[in-house]
């Protein structure tokens, strides 16, 4: 019964496709998936656009689990993804053969409100990053900040930011404690709300922390050791929450897909991924 | 000549009856797609889903209670202020302003039902949740996101709807029976209060209606300023302190990065589908006792 619904309603969409695809210049390219890895894919395609009349559709819906499920649907030729892959992405789609291509390297910063940097936290420990995002730590003083409250916005399940973070603090996403805090979406968002909130902390990739409106907060070792997220430290993993970020495709990069990942691996694309505030994909390890 | 006219009526009924039933058909399929999709979740649940205050999706706890509450404060905020606001101002143009200024004002009232919501959400963010951290100082909200920050973008979006919809009714009010009341001695405010308005009462309440479907259902606005967090069922209900938490409603919990992650878990993804079913039901319930008001109060004209 659900699979003939499914089957509707992926028909239905394919329909909508169609008609979209009619409409336009030839089929267009189809990419989906991480606020992150968007906008030096969104700067390519403007390249492309601009110089070879490629039609190209760049969306951000869901975050790279909601690029992934347009890949595994059909509703997008390529994945954006801002976290490595995990087994979940083909189980689902049995039938796929993702291939992913790394274009970069990115950390995902905690990041705090002026007000919290200003007070004093500049690092935090990983038993800290705990109670604050399970809610034991209510008020910034007993982390060494300013008396005030803490505001933890949790960027949504199944976004890249959120999974290499769940990852890194209860060793797999499925692991950590169900909590119930307001959510943030896209980057924008992010950088939006922890800037316009006082007392506020969230997740976000390392690029989009300014160092003006919002700061990154380092990671204090057991050691006494600060881990910060520089160019230097997400390049060569030392940074704990170092990401890959991918372009995947269903089987190797062909036609439209393939032009646009050859232009993000060559000298342009990687200068465009520097551009952006992300390490270059051709070195470094690759962040697991 | 007589002939083809004829034809023409006869093509004309049978092209709109077969569009009519294709309207019908693609409203029941919806339904039905929505039912049979989220079946797993009324198996496995009942009507625990409906009542249930608890949503983790990683260990299959599906309670819909928090969002529909959300959903019903943040509309009832909306409507509070939209409807004082939306009908004043048509008594406002259909009464009050000539008829050549009544237009201008009613266009440029109808421009702003036309902004995409999208634009309302980003001014929400940027103007709105201070005003609100302010004005909820005395419940010490956490942030700007909340309830009542959503509930009041709603207003300002609906407020066009509401008063091109009550305007549209009070000047539906027949000239005779304006004319008689002032013969009859009443003063121009007599006869908008007690004549037309009573007589228009009906496109009034339904012009409210069509109001809270618009609100009831429109998602990324609100998505923007509510906070989107779970389980924040109130302790108690007729409280001001819900309105000063973030919160969650049904159609922002759609919108959310959930949808993208349900698929492929049959139970996640029917108590998804689940709750597009519950909102569809809503919605078309306020939407047709709006419509059928509209008529009621055509047909007494």
């Amino acid at each position: 019964m659900l699979r003939t619904g499914q089957r509707l309603l992926l028909t239905a969409g394919l329909i909508l496709a169609a008609a979209a695809a009619l409409t336009a210049a030839g089929a267009p390219l189809r990419v989906n998936g991480s606020t992150t890895v968007n906008p030096v894919v969104a700067e390519a395609s403007d390249l492309l656009r601009a110089e070879r009349g490629l039609t190209i559709q760049v969306d951000t819906q869901g975050g790279s689990s909601g690029g992934m499920a347009a890949l595994g649907e059909g509703r997008a030729e390529v994945a954006m993804v801002s976290r490595p892959l995990n087994p979940e992405d083909q189980t689902h789609y049995p039938k796929a053969h993702f291939v992913a291509t790394r274009i970069g390297l990115d950390g995902v910063a905690l990041v705090v409100s002026a007000d919290v940097w200003k007070g004093g936290v500049r690092s935090l420990t990983k038993a800290q990053v705990r109670g604050l995002y399970e809610g034991k730590v209510k008020n910034w003083k007993e982390v060494g900040g300013p008396d005030r409250r803490v505001v933890f916005f949790n960027k949504e399940a199944g976004r890249g930011t959120w999974e290499v973070f769940a990852h890194w603090l209860y060793g797999d996403p499925k692991a950590a404690p169900l909590v119930t805090l307001p959510e943030v979406g896209s980057n924008e968002e992010g950088r939006s709300k922890v800037s316009a909130t006082p007392g506020s902390i969230s997740q976000l990739s390392a690029a989009w922390a300014d160092g003006k409106r919002i700061f990154a907060v380092g990671i204090r070792q057991d050691d006494g050791r600060v881990l910060l997220p520089t160019p230097a430290a997400i390049l060569n993993g030392t940074y704990p929450l170092s990401r890959p970020l991918m372009m995947v495709t269903d089987g190797p990069p062909q036609g439209a897909a393939k032009i646009l990942i050859d232009l993000l691996m060559s000298p342009r694309g990687q200068a465009l991924v520097k551009k952006n505030g992300y390490e270059p994909a051709a070195v470094g390890e690759h962040a697991k | 000549m007589r002939n083809t006219g004829r034809r023409r009526l006869e093509l004309t009924r049978v092209a709109s009856l077969g569009f009519t039933a294709l309207a019908a058909l693609v409203f029941l399929g919806m339904l039905v797609l929505f039912g049979v999709e989220s079946l797993p979740v009324w198996r496995h649940l009942g009507l625990g889903y409906v009542t249930g205050t608890r949503w983790f999706f990683r260990v299959h706890e599906f309670g819909i209670l928090p969002m529909v509450y959300g959903t019903l404060a943040v509309s009832a905020v909306a409507l509070l202020v939209a409807v004082p606001l939306g009908v004043g101002t048509a008594f406002f143009t259909a009464e009050v302003l000539p008829r050549r200024a009544r237009r201008t004002v009613k266009a440029a009232v109808e421009l702003l039902a036309g902004v995409p919501s999208v634009i309302y959400g980003l001014l929400g963010v940027l103007l709105l949740r201070d005003f609100v951290v302010k004005l909820l100082a005395h419940w010490d909200p956490l942030s700007g996101d909340t309830l009542l920050t959503g509930g009041l973008l709603l207003a300002v979006m609906i407020v066009p709807t509401v008063m091109t919809l009550a305007d549209d009714a009070l000047s539906g009010v027949p000239a005779d029976h304006r004319m008689a009341a002032r013969a009859l001695g009443l003063t121009r405010a007599e006869t908008a209060l007690q004549v037309a308005a009573r007589q228009a009462l009906p496109g009034l309440v339904s012009a409210a209606l069509l109001g809270l479907g618009r609100a009831l259902g429109e998602t990324i606005a609100v998505f923007l300023v509510i906070g989107r967090q779970d389980n924040q069922w109130p302790e108690r209900l007729l409280s001001v302190q819900p309105l000063a938490n973030a919160g969650q409603t049904l159609t922002t919990k759609l919108g959310g990065s959930e949808t993208f992650i349900a698929y492929g878990d049959p139970l996640h993804w029917g108590a998804i589908m689940g709750l597009g079913l519950v909102l569809f039901v809503v919605v078309t319930a306020v939407s047709l006792a709006g419509a059928s008001l509209v008529t009621w109060g055509g047909d007494r004209a």
